[in-house]
């Protein structure tokens, strides 16, 4: 009598793989954030080519407390800023912008006016070369040195 | 008696589900190469701005929390390869800044904070860097959009 051989069949057994898989799709969706990799860029002058900006060389722009802007000491809307901006760089391309920010002033308040200018390549078809951020130290600074108190 | 048997024959309803593996494995070489870890994880509602550069990776993050956050308008510094480790004075983050320009004199910095920050904390950031000699910010903001 003949004995049959059972034949061992060898598998990788993957009914498992399905589990793993899901469960490292979860860990992904989880741990993955969508995050902001996004913004507004600014160079700092180095020390060896700072130069020095009066202010009547230049446009303040003030951004007070609640987000409403004085130019040149003067009330203007947001919407105003680039025109005004423009008709001075007609006469001085080279102007520079001072964008100081009253220290009661939201961070918004300040990014918005900060982008409006930047915007100006497109909304006046003109490029504002300098947008200078000074520090409220930088401006104390600067009060000292002209005994301005 | 053949019919009745025949009947009794029911075809089972399956999901077919053998191209569920391979939809399963795109998906995951998807989120393997779209992973990115989130350096600073601080919840908060970025500025709205149209203009938006791509700020590059690895750069060092400088985090001010919401006023309303617990605890309110913290720091956390990153050098962006670690994650965000809050500071207690504007000292620190003088500190912090200068010892990653020294190791990298372009190092860029990004900061990010809440829009309703005071602009007060963002001024003494904005020194810090100043002082700390770097040279390139960018200020982390969310799409405009048209409303």
């Amino acid at each position: 009598m003949k004995i049959k051989k059972k034949e061992i069949q060898s598998e990788i057994f993957t009914g498992s793989m399905a589990d793993i898989s899901f469960l490292l799709i979860i860990y992904f969706m989880v741990s993955s954030a969508f995050s902001a990799t996004r913004g507004l860029d600014f160079a700092l002058p180095e020390d060896t080519q700072t130069p020095e900006i009066k202010q009547e060389d230049s446009i303040d722009v003030h951004v007070l407390r609640g987000g409403a802007i004085e130019v040149d000491g003067t009330g203007l809307a947001l919407e105003g800023l680039l025109p005004y901006v423009a008709e001075k760089l007609k006469q001085n391309p080279d102007k520079p912008v001072i964008l100081r920010t009253d220290p009661d002033a939201t961070y918004g308040d300040m990014i918005r006016v900060f982008d409006e200018l930047r915007q100006a390549p497109d909304k006046i078809d003109m490029e504002i070369k300098t947008i200078s951020i000074p520090t409220r130290r930088e401006i104390e600074n600067l009060w000292s040195m002209l005994g301005i108190q | 008696m053949a019919l009745i048997r025949g009947r009794d024959r029911k075809s089972g309803a399956q999901i077919f589900t053998t191209s569920m593996a391979d939809i399963v494995f795109l998906l995951i070489v998807f989120f393997i190469l779209t992973y990115k870890v989130e350096v600073d994880r601080t919840t908060m509602d970025l500025p709205e701005t149209w203009i938006r550069i791509k700020v590059p990776e690895k750069a060092a993050v400088i985090s001010i929390s919401p006023p309303d956050a617990n605890p309110p308008l913290t720091i956390r510094v990153s050098t962006g390869e670690e994650m965000s480790l809050p500071v207690s004075t504007d000292e620190e983050v003088v500190t912090f800044a200068s010892t990653e320009v020294a190791q990298n004199p372009n190092k860029e910095f990004i900061v990010k904070a809440d829009e309703n920050v005071p602009y007060e904390r963002v001024d003494a950031v904005l020194d810090a860097l100043k002082q700390s000699k770097v040279k390139y910010i960018f200020l982390l903001s969310e799409q405009k959009t048209v409303q």
